[in-house]
């Protein structure tokens, strides 16, 4: 069985204990193993990062991708606003994505002549997140000084839609073209449902708290991304719109940058990757039926992620989360705002997955509302210090009033594993290529993934294309 | 409801009087004085918008007396406040705020005891002072449903309207979207079911303090 995969170092952040603070690792425990994605899944596509051609695998990818675009809208005179995405820098280290905006960059300069392209950075609910991003991968400097964080709560601007005003913000959309530059990794299906995915952000990070609300509040579980097409859709940002560049990924590490003029056509190539190789893995893990699941990532508790699965989805793997007929995962803001004082208001609220028995937090950021997770699934947060930013956390003032503080992982992690009355454990830190986990867990994987892989093409995936309105045949396949 | 602990507290020194932090505190906590921000203590309910949006980082969070905030539904006559829930389609023990587990029941009660605008409302429950992003549209709603037509703060990024819900959207739309996997009037049928769902009445240690 192979050794664990190393995790990303902890990082410095201001919404994150203090590196030197996470003393140790799951990954340093000698039971702890891992499998690599594409043991489990051979047909999984061949990873350009991490490999050896380095960032410059990442950069030719990318130049490549963005040799089919039109880009003769660009002008000289003009102005470039590249809008990129918090998310991004979570994967693989971030430095694959940062790779990305980087070239993206040069390649406008180079082919338009368009020196004025700025990055503007948008965020989810930890408002200088990108602002540290920018700092830590050096995106300032690779964008003359023109590189800015921008956040829901920033400035303004009205967009008329098919739907009514709605509101993104002014310094997103505060030059003559936007670029739409992200990532295809589903991360949160439990909330676009890999409906429309390509083109959440015009409704999330690039958007105003009024925009972002109506998504979470006035839409439905199901109907929430339309917010993000009506923005789209609207003749002030079509008017603004040169191309979409993704790097895309897959639960073993990024296999390529897509780029395109039409972001529907990008739509529907990535909907399609997106369910292909993620579906699987979602199943996969769903078929656990009991472990101890650790967070042990840099960044908010219900992000943290194995194999490209985040924990928010692996507490809602008890359902199928790309199956739309399911009006509510175990865990969504819709499914949580329907839990009345004395539980579920309604029978459509299903339960969140049995399978975890425990959380044991080694090391997550705050800055994401995670009480929901500490209140209806027993979590052990490792160390004082951790405990206390928590507290500290506006999003999370009640995060701790339902978890108990360990003094180190050695002591947690007993604790979990007799309390749980499992050996079983799945890490949720982020390992590239695979998954760390227990033996016993790993065995337990490797001996479901042909079965799940079968289910998925023959079954589920055939669904979930329909539910969406995306024939395979007709769509041109993204090609790694 | 909301136990505040943190407190903003201004750095006079770093302060460029840009007023950005002022014009995103969601309860005006924040005014200026000889051109540098000054936090009104009673008013701040440490959401730290004005922390995390100073270009100057001149603001920080510092420990405070914990202060509760919050609405007493036990004095209220339940069934007005029920029934402005329901006028803004939203059901009364619905949580709308993640952050502070706040519920739509105790907003409308704000309102009913005299809040009229989203800043009065968070200033008297601590709604939208977590996150502050994801609970705007359900206090906008309840203000429209109580006939309250609040106005932005002037020069302010705190809000600028209510927008679009379940309940308006067009048939034209719904017919032309659908088929890409936009579930809009099954998503409105499950709206429609909870509305309809029993009240459960106060439980125990499920409104977060």
């Amino acid at each position: 069985m192979r050794e664990a995969i190393r995790p990303i170092p902890p990082r410095k952040s201001q919404y994150g204990i203090a590196p030197e603070l996470v003393k140790r690792r799951l990954a340093d425990y000698p039971d702890i193993r891992s499998v690599l994605v594409s043991d489990l899944f051979p047909e999984t596509p061949p990873v350009i990062y991490p490999g050896p051609g380095g960032l410059e695998a990442v950069r030719r990818a990318t130049e490549g991708a963005m040799d089919r675009l039109d880009l003769s809208m660009i002008k000289p005179g003009h102005s470039v606003n590249v809008l990129a995405s918090h998310h991004g820098f979570t994967l693989v280290g971030g430095e694959a994505y940062a790779e990305m905006l980087r070239t993206i960059r040069q390649v406008i300069v180079k082919r338009t002549g368009c020196a004025n392209v700025r990055l503007r950075a948008g965020v989810g609910l930890r408002f200088r997140e990108t602002e540290e991003y920018i700092e830590r991968f050096g995106l300032k400097a690779d964008y003359q000084g023109r590189a800015l964080g921008i956040a829901p709560v920033d400035e303004g601007i009205a967009i008329e839609t098919e739907v009514g005003t709605l509101y993104g913000l002014r310094r997103a959309y505060d030059a003559d073209w936007i670029v739409h530059a992200h990532n295809s990794d589903v991360r949160e299906v439990h909330f676009h449902r890999q409906v429309d995915k390509v083109v959440k952000p015009f409704g999330m990070s690039y958007a105003r708290i009024e925009t972002r609300s109506t998504y979470h509040q006035n839409l439905g579980p199901r109907a929430a991304n339309f917010i993000a097409r009506a923005i789209f859709d609207a003749p002030f940002v079509q008017k603004k719109f040169a191309f979409a560049a993704f790097l895309v990924a897959t639960p073993s590490g990024i296999v390529g940058v897509d780029a395109d003029n039409d972001l529907y056509l990008l739509n529907d190539r990535i909907t399609l990757f997106g369910c292909e190789n993620y579906g699987k893995m979602m199943t996969l893990l769903g078929t656990i039926d009991q472990c101890v699941a650790v967070l042990d990532f840099p960044c908010p508790v219900p992000y943290v992620f194995s194999a490209g699965v985040i924990y928010a989805n692996f507490v809602g793997a008890n359902l199928d989360l790309f199956d739309l007929d399911a009006p509510l995962p175990p865990y969504t803001w819709y499914t949580e705002a329907f839990y009345g004082r004395r539980g579920p208001l309604v029978e459509e609220v299903p339960p969140l997955n049995p399978a975890v028995r425990m959380c044991l937090h080694n090391y997550a950021w705050v800055g994401y509302p995670s009480a929901f997770f500490s209140e209806h699934i027993p979590t052990v947060v490792v160390g004082e210090e951790q405990a206390r930013l928590f507290d500290r956390d506006p999003q999370n003032l009640t995060y701790m009033k339902h978890a108990v503080v360990a003094g180190d992982t050695d002591a947690a992690l007993a604790f979990c594993q007799k309390a749980a009355k499992t050996d079983c454990i799945l890490v949720f830190d982020g390992a590239v290529g695979g998954v760390n986990a227990s033996q016993s867990l790993v065995r337990n994987l490797q001996q479901a993934a042909p079965q799940v892989a079968q289910t998925v093409e023959e079954r589920l995936l055939p669904k979930w294309l329909r539910q969406r309105g995306i024939d395979p045949d007709r769509v041109e396949r993204f090609q790694p | 409801m909301k136990t505040v602990t943190l407190l903003a507290v201004i750095d006079v020194n770093r302060c460029t009087g840009c007023r950005t932090c002022e014009r995103v505190c969601p309860v005006l906590a924040i005014s200026m004085h000889d051109r540098k921000a000054r936090v009104d203590p009673e008013r701040c309910r440490g959401c730290g918008n004005c922390e995390q949006r100073c270009p100057e980082h001149a603001i920080v969070l510092e420990g405070r007396a914990p202060v509760l905030v919050g609405v007493d539904l036990a004095g209220m006559d339940y069934g007005r406040v029920a029934e402005l829930c329901l006028k803004a389609r939203l059901h009364p023990e619905q949580i709308i705020c993640y952050c502070t587990a706040s519920r739509a029941d105790e907003a409308a009660a704000a309102i009913l005891l005299g809040a009229r605008s989203p800043e009065d409302i968070s200033l008297a429950t601590g709604i939208r002072t977590g996150c502050k992003v994801e609970c705007i549209q359900p206090m906008l709603r309840l203000l429209e449903a109580a006939g309250i037509e609040p106005v932005p703060p002037p020069g302010g990024y705190q809000w600028y309207g209510k927008t679009v819900t379940a309940w308006e959207l067009t048939a034209e739309v719904k017919a032309k979207y659908s088929a890409r996997g936009f579930y809009f009037d099954e998503d409105l049928e499950l709206f429609e079911k909870v509305l309809s769902s029993p009240y459960q009445g106060p439980g125990e240690g499920k409104d977060h303090a």
